[in-house]
């Protein structure tokens, strides 16, 4: 091989190896701005009414995405719309709430 | 055809490639928006510690290339072949040069802690606790730009002793010693 394809070679593995940070989005949300959102703390207060222990509340995807143990202990990640609180199944797109 | 020496054993071999594969597939899963990709990211951790485990053991009982001792350099040693070349005299190692040798043991660890933090996010103990996911997320971009550096300096390498290390990742053969090559 000759050295300009090794520098190709070198440039296309740099490129293809850059590191891509985004969301790992299991659905998103069709949340609009963020004034008609309920808080955190809300969702939080709901979960742990049903027996949730909440370790985590992100936004992902104009969804809130909570980490938590499900009441009954289970490890759950699972997505609730920002404007009504609803669950969101994952794999949805656009989720009106 | 010229002569050539076995280099890499086939245990070898084949643990280089199936980590290879497990980050490549790690990579993947950790990118694809979907529900089994994350149980898929999970196994494929797994299978990278496992391959990992047995790695190490055969850094020890290995053949000679294999050891950990064959190819760890002092850091003297290390850092003249580093100005070696630079220089552009650095010479042909039949195993690991100094820098790869090093690559090898950084991109272990590195991977090594990759997995192992990721088993812990996935335990009720650490499930969802946010600094346990931003030191994976952390480990993996540090490991993913590793694999790179390695990926550049096999390319260079190469280059210079107009040898295909690919090749011989792939064969376990190199071409025979010839004279300046360190064994």
């Amino acid at each position: 091989m000759k050295p300009r394809a090794f520098l190709v070679a070198l440039a296309l593995s740099g490129a293809a190896l850059s590191p891509a940070a985004h969301a790992t989005g299991l659905a998103t949300c069709d949340s609009g701005a963020r004034e008609g959102w309920q808080t955190q703390e809300k969702l939080t207060a709901m979960l742990k009414e049903k027996g949730w222990q909440v370790r985590r509340i992100k936004e992902d995807g104009g969804c809130f995405e909570v980490y938590a143990l499900n009441e009954k202990g289970e490890r759950v990640e699972a997505y609730f719309h920002p404007r009504t609180l609803a669950p969101v199944p994952t794999g949805s797109k656009d989720h009106k709430g | 055809m010229s002569a050539e020496v076995r280099v890499w054993d086939p245990l070898l071999r084949i643990a280089h490639w199936t980590l290879a594969a497990s980050i490549l597939a790690a990579w993947i899963t950790a990118e694809l928006k979907v529900d089994a990709a994350k149980r898929a990211h999970e196994w494929v951790g797994y299978a990278a510690l496992a391959v990992i485990a047995l790695r190490l053991a055969w850094g020890w009982i290995g053949p000679r290339y294999a050891r950990f001792r064959q190819f760890v350099r002092s850091s003297s040693v290390t850092l003249a072949y580093a100005r070696a070349l630079i220089a552009h005299a650095e010479p042909r190692y039949i195993g690991h040069n100094p820098l790869g040798g090093w690559a090898v043991v950084a991109l272990i660890a590195l991977a090594a802690a990759a997995g192992l933090s990721g088993w812990l996010s996935v335990t009720d103990r650490f499930w969802g606790v946010k600094w346990v996911q931003e030191l994976h997320e952390g480990l993996g971009n540090a490991l993913y730009f590793l694999v790179g550096l390695h990926l550049g300096g096999v390319i260079f390498t190469s280059w210079r002793h107009r040898e295909n290390l690919v090749l011989a990742m792939l064969t376990g053969r190199k071409p025979a010693p010839r004279p300046g090559d360190v064994d």
